[in-house]
């Protein structure tokens, strides 16, 4: 079973400061892969060890971004697809070159996505990827079966979960209660920088389907917390009795 | 003729995002259409409604609604398709964009129609940053809950319209609807919610008591909801959960997290509770108690009772 696995190196949303103008620092901020694609890297990788087969991951991004390639390569996958991509693109241009990578790699069954990124968390790359590779696409996925050329899942839905299958090939994107994702060991780490990485340019993957235009970000600025922060840390009752007050005061109880 | 089209198979947000599509059809001179897959949705929509019949059913599986919803825009030419933002409506979303080639804007708010661009406002990084984005007509927005007010309008004139598509790849086998709680927090005024201060879930009689005595909604970080199963999913403040904005929030033995806080930093009163002065919780509270909350709530409890 051949597996791919996408994952995104974004800015690490806690640690990401303000200029004075409130304006994001992204020269400089760190960056990490985004957490719930970690959730995606298990689930393929366990799929994977289940069976034979490989795994390659697939990463768009620019500057660090390998650095996330490593670790999905360190938690197990075979290989990986680095495609560069000099800046960020909107969502319809990041799945198009996915799925061009994702093409690229060779025979694929089964495509696996986080729900969404943990610094934009849209949850459009995924089922966008799927409709540029043609492939049917499974959401939100909280557990699996895969087998007889099928995946049969379970999907965590807002009105309550929904048991649905697909025909291999398929793109699935999962939720990250599906799996706890391991810690690679050391030595794990220093054989992921053995395993073969191949860096594509958008160039090398672009065919006349590349879609013009696009969203644009126009302005970032922080949002600015205006709260009153007042602490009461007196005994649990005197507390309480200084909360309510102040509640009363707003109208609320 | 160019219309903004909206569409989502959640009643309540339809009749929202058609009041936001009559709105945007003001200001760019145009109509304004909500698309309904099920005859009966289309009641208190604002202005017309195009029903989209298919030969089988298509409402609630992504693939027949992005393909009725294509036809729909290319019979009435369509500059913005304003999509509800939920699970389904991102499934739709994406299709939709990539076999129309439109842009996508996620989750966005305050929506404007101007120079042959829509921009909209929405939260990045956590929520801790906003963002203007902007996409060339004709596009895709995607809206969430609370973006629009659903405005009363006498009957809508509706139309019928035939759609042939593709059968879905996907089989929908089984469908487990929830237990019937039918706990909304997005309309909640006020909201206790516990987080993993609480030792067990047996414990949370005690936030379930605070609830009772404000008259509120209980709801949870992600680590009950989810990770522990101590509550269902209905309850999941957070990012990726449910984005709420109360009179009053109060968090129990929640440290804040950024993807907890970006659920609910609308709020307009926030309260925290918790054992430890360096949580971040405090930086976004308005009112803090710092102490055991299993000392803190019945004494709360017993203020309020007095």
């Amino acid at each position: 079973m051949n597996i791919v696995v996408c994952v995104k190196h974004a800015v690490d949303e806690s640690e990401l400061k303000a200029d004075s103008a409130g304006k994001p620092q992204l020269q400089g901020a760190l960056s990490k892969m985004s957490n719930f694609d970690r959730n995606a890297v298990e689930e393929a990788v366990k799929l994977k060890e289940s069976r034979t087969g490989t795994v390659t991951v697939v990463s768009l991004g620019s500057g660090d971004w390998k650095k996330s390639i490593k670790e999905a390569l360190a938690m197990g996958c075979d290989r990986a697809i680095a495609v560069n991509s000099g800046s960020a693109l909107d969502a319809l241009s990041t799945s198009y070159y996915l799925s061009r990578a994702v093409r690229r790699s060779g025979p694929v069954d089964l495509v696996v996505f986080s729900e969404g990124s943990s610094d934009t968390y849209q949850g459009l790359v995924a089922p966008m990827t799927a409709e540029w590779l043609k492939l049917p696409f499974l959401g939100y996925v909280r557990k699996l079966e895969v087998g007889d050329g099928r995946i049969r899942c379970e999907l965590a839905l807002e009105e309550g979960e929904r048991v649905a299958e697909a025909s291999l090939p398929a793109a699935i994107s999962v939720v990250s209660e599906i799996n706890s994702p391991r810690y690679p060991t050391l030595l794990q780490v220093m054989q992921a920088s053995k395993k073969p990485m191949e860096e594509v340019s958008l160039d090398s993957l672009r065919d006349e389907e590349a879609p013009r235009g696009g969203v644009s970000v126009a302005e970032v600025q922080v949002v600015s917390v205006s709260r009153k922060r007042i602490l009461f840390e007196g005994t649990p009752e005197e507390s309480s009795r200084m909360l309510v007050d102040a509640l009363k005061k707003e109208g609320l109880v | 003729m160019s219309d903004i089209l909206s569409y989502s198979e959640d009643g309540g947000l339809a009749l929202e995002l058609s009041a936001g599509a009559a709105a945007l059809a003001v200001a760019s001179a145009g109509g304004a259409c909500a698309l309904v897959m099920d005859a009966s949705a289309g009641a208190g929509s604002r202005g017309p409604v195009l029903v989209l019949r298919g030969d089988a059913p298509l409402a609630g599986d992504h693939e027949l609604v992005a393909q009725a919803i294509l036809a729909a825009a290319k019979t009435r030419g369509s500059s913005v398709v304003l999509i509800g933002a939920t699970k389904l409506g991102r499934q739709v979303a994406g299709k939709l964009a990539v076999m129309a080639g439109m842009g996508v804007l996620s989750d966005v708010r305050d929506l404007k129609v101007e120079d042959g661009k829509l921009t909209g406002m929405r939260g990045v990084y956590a929520g801790r940053f906003n963002a203007r984005l902007s996409s060339p007509l004709p596009c895709i927005a995607l809206v969430p809950r609370g973006a629009y007010q659903a405005t009363a309008s006498g009957p809508a004139p509706e139309e019928e319209l035939k759609v042939s598509v593709l059968p879905s790849r996907v089989r929908h086998l089984e469908e487990r609807p929830k237990s019937k709680e039918s706990v909304d927090l997005r309309t909640a005024k006020i909201i206790v919610a516990a987080g993993r201060g609480f030792k067990k879930k047996e414990d949370l009689a005690l936030a379930e008591g605070l609830v009772e005595a404000l008259g509120g909604v209980l709801g949870a970080s992600r680590p009950l909801s989810s990770d522990l199963g101590w509550l269902g999913e209905e309850r999941h403040v957070g990012l990726t959960g449910i984005y709420v904005r109360p009179n009053l929030y109060i968090a129990v033995g929640i440290s804040g997290q950024l993807q907890h806080v970006a659920g609910m930093k609308d709020s307009r009163v926030i309260v925290a509770i918790n054992r430890d002065k360096q949580a971040p919780i405090f930086q976004v509270a308005d009112y803090g108690i710092v102490g055991d909350l299993y000392q803190v709530l019945p004494a709360l409890m017993g203020v309020l009772r007095s």
